[in-house]
């Protein structure tokens, strides 16, 4: 019964890992489709040529789409990647380091943790001019903090265990013991925290975006897409919003559905209480 | 993680994929409510339309709730109140608003955007063909050296506040003008002197015979009653007086009872300021009598209103550097594609401009020639016909070989170059879009970028931007085209022809307005040199974009002259002479 449930943990995880891997890679190779404009065939609602439809100048929305999504997807794993190493980084390190460290680290935290997450997005992406370097620089430094505070209590617990007091009485050097008592220990709250990172990143991405502070209005970016769509909605032109946004839905819903799998698959001891307990 | 917060944020998304957000128009709502304390003697349909939409979020939410039942009644029962009340509703981009306020001296009715101030009354004014007339001005003379400009003014005529229009008021705002002005060039003008009551003589540091042009937007502000806060409170002589601005919403005009000219028929006027989809829900809401909008929503039909096309020398064109790309002072000035006048050219010939407006402007433009058709200063010679075969008969003479991927090469140049596009205006995009499909026809690679102004006016000095021009002053074309003061080139993109440039001088020294018109057309061509296809044609002009507007049934709009740039005040030119007619 529990291996049948991590089974279709494990089948549901590689699903979606499997189906966003695809979107990304078909983003990239569609990319100049997403791009080309035609005329000929502007404002077509969706049909079996244009499943998503077409926009005011013909481009075609479903390439538009996956393109879209592609470029969220990558920056999500770029700036989720950043964010959950400089968590590691940061974690480790109040736990370790000593009082002063710890405190610095953890105001640090509760700085940006008290100002409002889009509102310092919108702040970093504009200071570094906004594009793809401004989104990035803006969601990277902006999503750290809540794992930063995971990794820093795991330590703090890990190293008044037994296992890691005994082997620095042992004479184990700081960083010999952590590495080897406590690394392993952090990896599944590492992995979960950065997968159910990149909904976040996702979305932050493309709300920015929308809001024109985010990536140029010549990248086919979700973000961009649903804010040129606002102006046509009015003329009927439900499709230009609606598929786009369905996408991003379920893009964002998987993520947050495979961090979940993965969770369940990497900690033992809440699954298999049946084998332990 | 738990199930809820998938939940909303999954409700998040779908709500923001229904679209909820497009009621984020640009009206600040909240302060709608208190529109009408000192307005309570007109309680005609039109206010009550103004309050609905200033406290309303956005007119969407009335187009929600009302449906049809609104659209049916609108056509009808509306009418005859707001023919009797004899007032209209307009709607203006939410840029229209006057970030100064209602000051000539500011940018009121001047600068980039030119239309009739309204509130206070010029010298001159531009004709429906766009020569000039009078206004305040009874008579004017200008000197055999085109230096001093004298000026006979109406003795009739009263600001609101009951003073009369003086020589001395008329000298007072030129000269405040020459200080403070931003948006118009004032530097010909040395001072302005009032010689007696009814006679002002402008003195100028240069001669200018386009004056009576300057005098025609210029609006006369009251000496006695103008200060700093002139711009939220204007008192002058025009035909209409303004009653109440709610910043960022609205502006109420009443008719001036005192005009000294005809009376105005239509007694108030509203202005309300929002985005084109606003507007159209507006309309759709039977909420407004004018609404502005665009050729992508210009699709739709609305009970009880109808399309009303006002033509407009409001065209888009791109600019070609015609020199080779050196560097100036950290920027790149030129590009060494476009500097070939075989390129340029080949663009101005190789356009399908008829094939643009029907693809971009739905059918809604005109072909555009140069940034002046059909002013009295447009010379004709500017029309080019659609030639491809024509236009790479000319690339391949000048050496442009087609290279194995369709894209022309000349002594190892690709023909490349990108086409700059405002990132806020979905028309320019488009046209850009389509400018690039186009020369890609011809064998030149063009792609598009996004480029805000802040630094749109830097990458045009190398790269071709989409641009917006159109004014009722042949001074437009001395901006783009003459040598900039103390520089080797034009202001906007690198270019130089001196034989240009003397024409446009010689048209500002001419003696009369006709003879300086017969100047302008010959600095465009001459018969050897000049700006068009023949000549250097630095820029290439692709389309008049016809400016739009859903206009109640009933409501008769009086011709229009043709629109400058702006897609704003320019249609309430004359909406004293507009008229309902059941």
């Amino acid at each position: 019964m529990k291996n049948n449930k991590q089974r279709q943990a494990a089948v549901f995880f590689s699903a979606a890992l499997l189906f966003l891997a695809m979107v990304t890679a078909a983003g990239v190779l569609c990319r100049e489709a997403a791009l080309e404009t035609d005329f000929s065939r502007k404002n077509l609602a969706p049909c079996r040529e244009y499943w998503f439809g077409t926009d005011c100048m013909g481009r075609d929305m479903f390439a538009r789409t996956l393109a879209g999504l592609s470029m969220s997807i990558r920056i999500g794993l770029c700036t989720a990647g950043v964010s959950a190493c400089l968590a590691l980084l940061l974690g480790v390190a109040a736990a370790v380091m000593g009082k002063a460290a710890d405190r610095v680290i953890s105001f640090l935290i509760d700085t940006i943790m008290g100002i409002p997450h889009l509102l310092l997005l919108i702040l970093i992406s504009y200071a570094l001019g906004k594009g793809f370097l401004g989104v990035a620089a803006g969601v990277a430094l902006t999503h750290w903090p809540s794992l930063t505070r995971v990794i820093r209590g795991e330590v703090l617990q890990l190293k008044n265990s037994e296992f890691y007091q005994i082997s620095r009485k042992l004479g184990w050097g700081r960083g010999q013991a952590a590495a080897r008592h406590m690394l392993p220990h952090l990896v599944p709250q590492f992995t979960v925290g950065l997968i159910l990172m990149f909904p976040h990143a996702i979305l932050h991405e493309s709300s920015i975006t929308f809001l024109g502070f985010g990536l140029s209005a010549k990248q086919p970016a979700i973000g961009v897409i649903l804010s040129e769509s606002m102006r046509y909605l009015i003329t009927g032109q439900w499709w230009l919003a609606l598929f786009p946004g369905i996408m991003l839905v379920i893009t964002v819903l998987l993520f947050d559905r495979a961090g979940n799998a993965l969770r369940g698959l990497l900690e033992p001891m809440e699954n298999r209480e049946g084998v332990y307990g | 993680m738990g199930r809820k917060r998938i939940f909303s944020w999954g409700l998040a998304l779908a709500v923001l994929a229904a679209g909820a957000l497009s009621a984020c128009g640009g009206q600040e709502s909240g302060s709608g409510g208190q529109t009408q304390p000192g307005k309570q003697d007109n309680s005609s349909q039109a206010q009550a339309a103004v309050q609905e939409s200033g406290s309303d979020a956005q007119a969407q939410a009335a187009v929600q709730e009302s449906g049809s039942d609104a659209q049916a009644q609108s056509g009808e029962q509306d009418n005859s109140q707001l023919a009797a009340a004899a007032s209209v509703v307009v709607t203006m981009p939410a840029t229209s608003e006057p970030a100064a306020g209602f000051d000539p001296v500011y940018g009121w009715g001047a600068g980039e955007h030119m239309h009739e101030p309204l509130i206070q009354s010029t010298l001159t004014v531009t004709t429906e063909d766009l020569e000039i007339g009078l206004d305040l001005a009874k008579d004017y003379q200008v000197s055999q050296d085109g230096l001093v400009w004298t000026v006979d003014i109406r003795d009739d005529v009263q600001f609101t506040d009951g003073e009369p229009l003086t020589a001395e008021d008329v000298a007072f705002t030129y000269n405040l003008c020459a200080q403070n002005s931003t948006v118009s060039d004032f530097t010909m003008l040395k001072e302005a002197v009032a010689v007696d009551g009814d006679t002002v003589e402008f003195h100028m540091n240069r001669p200018y015979s386009i004056w009576p042009y300057t005098m025609a937007v210029v609006g006369i502000v009251p000496e006695h009653a103008y200060s700093e806060d002139y711009g939220q409170n204007p008192i002058g002589s025009g035909r209409y007086v303004m009653k109440q601005w709610d910043r960022g919403q609205q502006v109420i005009f009443e008719a001036n009872p005192d005009y000294y000219g005809e009376e105005p028929q239509i007694k108030g006027l509203t202005v309300l300021f929002m985005d084109e989809d606003a507007a159209l829900a507006a309309a759709m809401a039977g909420q407004v009598d004018v609404a502005h909008t665009a050729a992508s929503y210009a699709g739709q039909t609305i009970a009880g209103y109808h399309l009303f096309q006002a033509a407009s020398v409001d065209n888009r064109g791109v600019n070609l550097p015609a020199k080779p790309a050196t560097e100036q002072d950290g920027l790149i000035v030129g590009n060494d594609v476009t500097c070939d006048a075989a390129v340029r050219r080949a663009i101005n010939m190789g356009i399908d401009r008829q094939e643009m407006i029907d693809h971009v402007l739905d059918g809604y433009g005109t072909p555009a020639y140069s940034v002046c058709d059909k002013m009295p200063w447009y010379n004709p010679a500017s029309q080019v016909e659609y030639d491809p075969d024509g236009a790479a008969a000319i690339l391949d003479e000048a050496g442009w070989k087609m290279g194995s991927d369709g894209i022309r090469e000349k002594d190892g140049i690709r023909a490349a170059f990108t086409v700059l596009y405002s990132p806020d205006d979905s028309v320019r995009q488009a046209l850009a879009e389509d400018f690039a499909n186009q020369c890609r026809q011809l064998g030149l690679e063009v792609s598009t970028e996004a480029a805000g102004w802040d630094v749109a006016y830097d990458k045009a000095q190398s790269q071709p931007l989409m641009w917006g021009w159109g004014a009722h002053t042949p001074m437009e074309l001395y901006n783009i085209y003459h040598t900039a003061e103390g520089q080797e080139n034009a202001r906007y993109s690198p270019y130089e022809n001196t034989a240009v440039d003397q024409y446009m001088d010689q048209a500002l020294q001419a003696a009369d307005l006709e003879e300086s018109y017969e100047l302008w057309q010959k600095a465009q061509w001459d018969g050897t040199t000049g700006i068009t296809q023949e000549g250097d044609i630095p820029w290439v002009w692709l389309c008049n974009v016809d400016h739009l507007y859903y206009v109640r049934d009933g409501l008769e709009i009086a011709p229009q002259k043709i629109h400058p740039h702006g897609h704003g005040w320019s249609i309430v030119n004359n909406v004293d002479r507009w008229q309902w007619t059941s």
